[in-house]
């Protein structure tokens, strides 16, 4: 039997418009992803300013050894950094330093440890500086004196000329996971899909949860609900009310790819560029539609799971005071297993997180996660599919049994016992 | 208690009425409604007891009894919005109440509207709820927006209407589909006096087309001047029904409104006189059983007490109801102390 009614639809179509028209739902389905682009734009344009003032920081070297002051200053002044030797200050105190400073022309003294070649304590050296040191500076220095010191070493060791930046040529470090049908595929890229899919998934459950909650309690407060069980069946009406919300969150996540991906469209050479600079290749992202499927199968079980639970909680109270405390149970099984996701991402197979991507109240969140990282075992899945399936179908006869007696209760929130009768007795 | 003894004797019964005719063939149709035994309970609290009840098609039924009699849960039992505890219930001859609910119509008590939804959205939705389809609903609604004044107002969010036009736009959308069976719990309680009229003369219209009307009520009087059955409910159990001319032939004429000037004393005749209800205006007497009115009349006369009134009326539905409560045990004073029981 089709269980999508023309009353259920109507419902559904109901919920779906009167949120989709809110004020809300235009600021977050619009302004978010505006608002993080906004962001990165803004981001960058600091990070390129602050970039563009580097070249007026002049710094004063001290360097009491004498040995690496010639190629600091070189290394600096490469870096675009003004930098020169304040030879005078050498034997300086500290004290001096700074009172020196206050009355020079340079904005930061750089003074090294007087051992700083060869003492088997290197010490610290310290920037003294009037006002703040720019990170773009602080990280100048930092490179400089690492090549400066190489430098004055191998100078010492009698190697001349050497080109220091090329003896510190590294390369950097990438991982390729193998899967089952021997293609291969980039283990951060995954690891990071994974994670951003299982957070995406608990904020969704978290606000439309909530949201199925509020509803609930609107009709009850605003007396409309008998009227709407004299016109249907109650579970056609929660079940039209959890579709229907379900589907303003697709639509708004929906947008959000869509926006990020025109995004991606135009900044993909900038941002391709970044991810394979720390080992990402970005075209090896190619996810087998057979996972795709089965991660989807699990967020929408997962949704109905969790969704018809709100809205059995929702269905005991009648204002909103007591919906974050109703709440809570449900909530808990939802952080449960996205707090586990991060362990689950790392050691995928290790035998919590096989469990955990079994049992029905954690696998919509852990199993997805797995799916994208590993290999699971063909029966794992079936197990966890069948297993959420059959939780899901016992999870909405439980609710509708509270949601068909609670809707037309009144005034103080039933409690467990009560609760129970409603779901033997009906 | 404005009801007069005159109007309760003398209110004709319009002839336009389909409902005497399924009254008098009300054999042989199927009832619109029909309760078997039905009994209910919350928790140790009785809601419905052994309640029998059939409501004839084309009919005027009002089901009285104060607050908290079960009138409220007994409609919802009859609409299988509640499951009772045991007995049967069939709506036009079918127990099976989910295939007939697009020709009900329900007003409860309690009646809301989604406040951010426009006028028209609302009315749409709820056709749409009660079977029809999206096309025919919003042309009913337009239609009957125009009817009822409201038609410049269709594309505004619900609650920017004032609470007249709210009930208005309940009504409405009770009606929409065109109902066959109209069931209203307590329909006029709480109503802007400006709509008790209009929302009569709706629901009349539809009863007129053919339509069974049902509606539960606390005021005694408003079942009085509407309906042609009555069913009486007192402390969950049924005290009486059938139709109201029946009703009140059978509890007899022993009733006399009497208006004076002058001396009462004449009424003070334990042998004659079972009670007495000053109105202000008048006296309703009620006789105790076998008495004579002639015997009394002679002792008003022989007291020289002036009598500008004497008549034999039938008893106000209220006096039955009182009578027939008190028979059966109850109190339906106390009776109306218990809230109504929700769910």
């Amino acid at each position: 039997m089709n269980p999508f009614t023309p009353k259920v639809l109507a419902v559904m179509r109901r919920e779906f418009m009167q949120r989709v028209k809110t004020k809300w739902f235009l600021i977050s389905t619009i302004g978010l992803p505006v608002l993080m682009i906004g962001m990165f734009v803004l981001v960058g344009f600091f990070i390129t300013s602050s970039q563009d003032q580097e070249e007026t920081v002049s710094v004063g070297v001290i360097d009491p050894s004498g040995a690496v002051a010639d190629f600091l200053v070189e290394e600096l002044l490469a870096d675009s950094v003004l930098a020169s030797r304040v030879g005078e200050l050498d034997a300086a105190s500290e004290e001096e330093v700074r009172t020196e400073l206050t009355d020079s022309d340079y904005d930061h003294f750089f003074r090294l440890p007087p051992d700083v070649v060869n003492g088997e304590d290197n010490g610290t050296a310290r920037i003294f500086a009037r006002d703040n040191v720019l990170p773009a500076t602080q990280s100048a220095l930092r490179n400089g004196l690492r090549r400066a010191l190489l430098r004055a070493r191998l100078s010492e060791a009698g190697l001349e000329n050497v080109d220091a930046e090329s003896l510190l040529q590294t390369t950097s470090i990438g991982v390729v996971n193998v899967s089952g049908s021997g293609e291969a595929r980039s283990q951060e890229l995954f690891q990071g899909i994974s994670f951003a899919i299982a957070f995406l998934f608990y904020m969704v459950l978290l606000i439309y949860g909530q949201m199925i909650i509020r509803s609930i309690i609107e009709e009850k407060a605003s007396d409309i609900v008998e009227v709407m069980v004299s016109s249907l069946r109650p579970w056609e009406l929660m079940l039209g009310k959890i579709v229907g919300v379900g589907a303003v969150g697709l639509a708004q996540i929906g947008v959000w790819v869509l926006v990020i991906m025109v995004a991606a469209i135009f900044g993909l050479s900038t941002a391709g560029a970044a991810l394979t600079d720390i080992g990402i290749d970005i075209t090896a992202l190619s996810i087998p539609w057979g996972t795709i499927g089965l991660v989807l199968t699990f967020l929408v079980l997962g949704y109905l799971l969790y969704a018809g639970m709100f809205a059995g909680a929702g269905a005991t109270i009648s204002n909103e005071t007591d919906a974050q405390q109703v709440a809570l149970p449900v909530t808990m099984l939802i952080i449960v297993p996205f707090i586990s996701v991060q362990g689950v991402i790392g050691s995928p197979n290790a035998a919590w997180a096989v469990v955990m991507s079994i049992v029905p109240f954690f696998s919509p969140l852990v199993m997805p996660s797995r799916l994208l990282v590993t290999n699971v075992p063909f029966w794992q899945t079936a197990l966890s599919v069948v297993l959420l399936g059959a939780f899901v179908l016992f999870a909405a006869w439980v609710a509708g049994r509270i949601y068909r007696v609670g809707i037309l209760m009144k005034g103080q929130r039933a409690n467990l016992p009560e609760v129970v009768r409603w779901v033997r007795h009906g | 208690m404005g009801q007069t003894a005159e109007s309760g004797q003398t209110a004709p019964l319009p002839t336009w009425r389909p409902g005497l005719t399924a009254g008098i063939i009300a054999g042989v149709t199927t009832p619109a409604i029909s309760l078997q035994r039905i009994n209910k309970r919350f928790g140790k609290k009785t809601a419905v007891r052994d309640l029998d009840l059939e409501v004839p098609q084309g009919s005027i039924y009002g089901l009285i009894g104060p607050n908290g009699a079960g009138k409220t849960t007994s409609i919802r039992i009859m609409l299988d919005i509640i499951g009772p505890d045991s007995g049967s219930v069939a709506v036009f001859g079918s127990k099976n109440i989910e295939a007939e609910r697009g020709r009900i119509g329900y007003l409860p008590e309690e009646r809301g509207l989604y406040a951010k939804m426009t006028v028209i959205e609302h009315l749409v939705f709820f056709g749409e709820l009660r079977g029809m389809k999206r096309r025919v609903a919003r042309e009913e609604a337009l239609k009957g927006l125009e009817q009822i004044g409201l038609a410049e107002r269709m594309n505004d969010k619900v609650e920017s209407l004032s609470k007249g036009m709210a009930q208005k736009i309940q009504f409405l959308a009770t009606i929409l589909h065109k109902p066959e069976l109209l069931v209203l719990d307590e329909p006029f309680s709480g109503l802007d006096p400006l709509n008790v009229d209009l929302f009569k003369g709706m629901v009349l219209e539809r009863q007129r087309q053919g339509a069974t009307l049902l509606f539960s009520t606390h005021l005694i009087e408003d079942a009085e001047r509407l309906c042609e059955y009555v069913c009486m409910i007192a402390g969950a159990s049924k005290v009486l029904d059938g139709r109201i001319a029946d009703v009140k032939g059978a509890a007899g004429r022993n009733e006399i409104a009497i208006s004076y000037e002058g001396d009462g004393a004449f009424l003070e005749a334990p042998g004659l006189v079972d009670r007495v209800a000053d109105h202000g205006q008048y006296v309703e007497v009620r006789l105790r059983e076998g008495a004579d009115p002639q015997e009394l009349l002679r002792r008003a006369v022989n007291g020289g007490t002036r009598l500008s009134r004497f008549e034999l009326v039938e008893p106000s539905l209220r006096e039955i109801f009182i009578d027939k409560a008190t028979e059966a045990g109850l109190s339906p004073e106390d009776a109306s102390e218990d809230q109504e029981v929700a769910a």
